[in-house]
């Protein structure tokens, strides 16, 4: 599914290239749980972001589904990213001024997908993860781990291949972080999305199948 | 997807309510300026256009070029009518246009109600609405009359007047006139104005045969001319003078005598020809008031972009989320522009209402009647403005924000502290203007108070003008008897009859050839003995006429200015070089005859005008040569000194119309639009600052809230309230004082542009900058400090313990 080849990242501080990710070559296949570990600033949201188009390296080349990203046109990239790809944050990165219905129907707003559909699909997904009654309150009504179970459906509701999870138990107690994770195994498990998740915790990394250490811009095998 | 973006947008409005309420009610008031403003510019610009043929009409205007002067006229001989007529193929028809003096003998009353002559042809070339009576053929007979609704409540009452009479006393003769129908009232924005017409045909009574038909250099009526459709007025223009130059060449050269077509729609906004029936426009007024009103607006827009530059670090992690969402950017400035013409909706529907009720008041600024209706013009004119000021002002959050990078946003590294110059560059440009319009005010002020006090030379207190309203013997018999009745009693100083008084602004004025064949002009006026000492003014030299000393009808008084021209130093006992016998007995200090903008021109007064006018070779006057009897009051009140005049006229002159107006009401009427323009002006400069400091209130809340954990750092290091509020606000102050730098000059060229109309004016004192610099400064410390005060005293356990 993902294919990322020679990946170099730098940024020019004082003429000097300072490198972020130093020549990753990586391959995930679908239906993967990946867990990306490694310290602070070795590089590991930089790949994440590359992974998921928001970012662009400054060397090597990507090749998601089959397709080479880079030379897509703009409005292709956009097109693959709406269609697969899910991120979940660590600060959830709700919208405050929406409710948690409004938060998981944007996507779809965006994909354009029709109101009785869009209805229907957002319907679906708050009986599923049991969470219609809180559907009218906005994010700073919720906890903690209820926002981040928003940003997960909301990642989930336009059903991404691939979602895309940026210390995505960071913000929570482990209670939470454990619910988090366990629907993440689930996810991958019974639906076999794939999933890419950066963490710093070990006990969260064991829940996914295969791990990765980044260690100064490179990865440690 | 629309319904999200209105969703959103409301809910962020009502969200942060400060800052909608700021940006709206600035948007608003800036809203509200722009609608007045638009009702006053439309009406200026909109004069003489609904005549449905208003673009084929024109009023032709005469050019004399004679002895190296130019005259301009825009009244003209009598008989030009009907020789355009004859002559230019292009001519559809032609209507003279002429207000007469004619008094009205209605029901034992006499009015001095304005007369006007018009052909029969007018109602063919003008769209005036006639609602009773025949457009065709308006004028049945040589004694029709038609009235407008006005002047048919006044002679009638609420009757229908059609078949009734009125008596008009013409050439001396008291003729009956039939009413043949009923006009309605013509509008303000029209450049002819009437109340009553008879038709031309009663010009007999009135000139002479050779008036009539030949007297070129005799200006009488105004000559308006419709030319056939498709007609190039330019070729018209250009073929009047093979025709016209034969009649005159006995008097003028080729090119001397010039007779031009004006079109009907330049008439009101064209002030470089002489005022006709109603005096033209400064169409600079207009100008300067479109200005005024798109700085306000402009100043409006910028509060919007301002505060938007300030919450960016809150929207921009928006902007991030949703662009991970999926959004694209072309959504997000349609979200972004959606809100900000959302805002701008609630503005304009907040400003149209305070349009509404301000209305009254602007009103009685501008002086006029102006009615805010839902016509399409106006709501044309509300759409552009919610468009315009929805684009401009949501460009910033519609194109800045909607570029921001999703990884950065998302990472906090968008760059949003302090106000960075592109925010800083808008706070100074709203200072810029507001403190251009305060030096504005205050300058204008000044000079209109100098114009009120300026000792024009003669007393402009407790002073009440009565016209006589009558000609010759006439007029002098009333004048006798009423002066002669006024002096009985103890209030009244002086009582003077004068052909012109002080209150005219614009006496007769004659020109002749001297002995060295040079063109002379100068100003005259015919007085009584008494006028000198009524109206206070000093003879320098020589001595005053002498009441009963026969010898002085053959003398004249002269001003300084005349004697200044003729180079005398000896005037006494001389006489003007050339046309006339009257000599020079004394001269009198230079007085303000004229408004104070224009210099003082040379001034002969007689106590009989009959040499003069004969030996005149050029006559020309604004006011009609009546006599006006100037009384003057020890002091005390006015309604008194009026109600004694009027029981005093009622004695001596029976029933005909009592008038009067008080001497320095009709002076500061000249400069009325100045007037005007100071209130305008001064009005406009508190909303702008208003408006400015609203900016800057919401700028500062956002700049403290920004900077609050800093404040709680260095309070626990020990900083002080004092130098806290100091930090905060020392930035405003600067960019004050650097809006004041870029405001002198141009308010400096702005006033002396300004000032330039005036012959008499203030020089523009450097105090006048200081004291708006100051205040300016003063208004922005008060607006920050509010915020800075507060951020200061606060413990700053809490500001740490949040981050």
């Amino acid at each position: 599914m993902i294919q990322l080849q020679n990946i170099f990242k730098w940024y020019n501080t004082a003429n000097r290239p300072t490198f972020i990710l130093k020549d990753v070559s990586l391959t995930i296949d679908e239906g993967a749980f990946l867990s990306i570990m490694g310290p602070s600033g070795s590089g590991k949201t930089t790949l994440l972001n590359i992974m998921g188009m928001l970012d662009q390296p400054s060397e090597g080349s990507y090749h998601f589904m089959g397709q080479d990203v880079f030379n897509l046109k703009e409005k292709q990239r956009k097109e693959l990213y709406k269609q697969y790809i899910g991120f979940v944050f660590q600060a959830y990165h709700l919208l405050d001024e929406l409710t948690v219905y409004e938060n998981i129907e944007t996507p779809l707003l965006y994909q354009g997908v029709k109101s009785a559909e869009r209805k229907a699909m957002v319907g679906d997904m708050l009986d599923r993860f049991r969470i219609v009654g809180k559907k009218d309150l906005f994010p700073s009504q919720l906890s903690g781990g209820q926002q981040q179970l928003v940003g997960v459906v909301r990642a989930l509701i336009s059903k991404p291949k691939l979602i895309l999870a940026d210390e995505p138990t960071g913000n929570l107690n482990s209670t939470q972080g454990e619910e988090i994770m366990q629907l993440f195994q689930q996810l991958n498990k019974e639906e076999g999305v794939t999933i890419v998740q950066v963490t710093h915790s070990e006990k969260n990394a064991a829940f996914g199948n295969r791990i990765i250490q980044l260690l100064d811009g490179q990865v440690q095998d | 997807m629309f319904r999200n973006y209105l969703k959103v947008g409301l809910r962020y409005l009502l969200k942060h309510k400060g800052y909608t309420f700021i940006n709206v009610l600035g948007l608003a008031v800036g809203i509200t300026a722009a609608i007045l403003i638009m009702l006053f510019v439309r009406s200026e610009h909109s004069f003489d256009r609904f005549h449905s043929k208003a673009d084929r009409i024109h009023r032709a205007w005469l050019q004399e070029f004679y002895e190296g002067q130019i005259f301009t006229n825009v009244v003209t001989p009598v008989p030009l009518a009907p020789l355009l007529q004859e002559n230019l193929a292009e001519v559809e028809t032609v209507s003279r246009v002429a207000g007469i003096g004619a008094p009205i003998h209605h029901r034992g009353n006499i009015f001095n109600y304005p007369v006007t002559m018009v052909d029969s042809t007018f109602f063919d070339i003008f769209d005036f609405e006639l609602i009773k009576g025949n457009r065709q053929n308006p004028f049945p007979s040589k004694n029709s009359i038609i009235l407008s609704e006005e002047a048919a409540t006044l002679f009638f009452g609420n009757i229908s007047p059609i078949g009734e009479t009125l008596e008009l006393e013409i050439g001396g003769e008291k003729r009956l006139f039939t009413v043949s129908g009923l006009t309605k009232n013509v509008p303000y924005e029209s450049s002819i104005q009437f109340g009553l017409l008879i038709p031309f045909s009663n010009a007999v009574h009135i000139w002479s045969d050779y008036v009539r038909t030949s007297a070129w250099s005799n200006v009488s009526v105004e000559t308006y001319v419709l030319l056939k459709e498709g007609a190039d007025p330019a070729k018209v223009n250009a073929k009047i003078p093979s025709f016209m130059q034969p009649l005159v060449a006995g008097n003028y050269k080729a090119g001397e005598y010039n007779v031009r077509l004006q079109p009907l729609t330049d008439i009101h906004l064209d002030n470089t020809l002489p005022a006709g029936m109603v005096a033209p426009s400064n169409p600079l007024y207009s100008y300067i008031l479109a200005t005024i009103g798109i700085l306000i607006l402009l100043i409006a827009c910028i509060n919007f972009i301002t505060l938007s530059v300030g919450r960016s670090a809150t929207r921009a992690l928006e902007v991030g989320v949703r662009k991970v969402l999926g959004a694209e950017r072309r959504q997000l400035i349609w979200q972004f522009w959606g809100e900000a013409l959302l805002l701008t909706l609630s503005a304009l529907l907040l400003g149209v209402l305070l349009a509404y009720l301000l209305l009254g008041q602007f009103n009685q600024l501008a002086n006029r009647e102006f009615v805010l209706n839902a016509d399409v013009f106006t709501l044309l004119f509300c759409f552009s403005l919610l468009i315009l000021i929805g684009l401009f002002a949501g460009s910033y959050p519609a194109l800045v924000l909607s570029s921001f990078r999703p990884v950065q946003v998302l990472k906090g590294k968008v760059r949003t502290r302090g106000m960075g110059l592109f925010g800083k560059g808008l706070v100074v440009g709203q200072f810029v203007a507001s403190i251009i319009m305060i030096i504005c005010t205050i300058t204008i002020g000044r000079q209109l108070h100098y114009l009120q006090q300026k000792d024009l030379g003669f007393e402009r207190e407790h002073n009440v003008i009565v016209p006589t309203n009558q000609q010759g013997s006439a007029a002098a018999l009333l004048a006798n008897r009423f002066i002669a009745a006024l002096e009985k009693n103890p209030q009244v100083i002086d009582a003077t009859t004068s052909l012109y008084s002080m209150a005219e602004y614009g006496w007769m004025q004659l020109g002749y050839k001297d002995d060295k064949d040079v063109f002379r002009l100068f100003r005259f006026n015919v007085i009584d003995p008494d006028f000198v000492k009524a109206m206070d003014l000093e003879v320098v030299e020589g001595r005053n006429f002498m009441e009963g000393n026969p010898a002085d009808s053959n003398a004249i008084l002269v001003n300084e200015a005349l004697v200044k021209e003729y180079g005398w130093d000896d005037p006494i006992g001389r006489k003007l070089p050339g046309a006339y016998p009257q000599q020079i007995i004394g001269v009198v200090k230079d007085f303000h005859f004229e408004s104070l903008h224009t210099s003082i021109k040379p001034v002969v007064m007689a106590l009989k005008p009959d040499a003069f006018f004969e030996n005149s070779s050029d006559v020309s006057y604004d006011y009609s040569p009546r006599p006006r009897i100037s009384v003057k009051f020890r002091g005390g009140n006015a309604q008194e000194h009026i109600a004694l005049l009027r029981e005093n006229w009622k004695e001596v002159a029976g029933d005909q119309e009592f008038e009067y107006r008080f001497l320095d009401d009709a002076l500061n009427a000249a400069y009325e639009q100045e007037q005007r323009l100071g209130n305008i002006v001064q009005y406009a400069s508190l909303l702008s600052i208003f408006i400015a400091c609203m900016g800057l209130f919401g700028l500062a809340t956002l700049v403290v809230q920004r900077r609050t954990k800093e404040i709680g750092i260095r309070k626990v290091l020990g900083a002080n309230v004092s130098t806290l509020v100091g930090m905060l606000t020392k930035d405003f102050v600067v960019l004050v004082l650097l809006a004041s730098v870029i405001a002198f000059p141009v308010a400096w060229l702005v006033l002396k542009r300004w000032l330039q109309d005036f012959s008499y004016r203030i020089d523009i004192s450097w105090d006048v900058f200081l004291l708006a610099a100051l205040v300016s400064v003063l208004v922005a410390l008060l607006t920050v400090s509010y915020h800075a005060i507060r951020a200061a005293l606060k413990n700053p356990v809490h500001s740490l313990r949040t981050e």
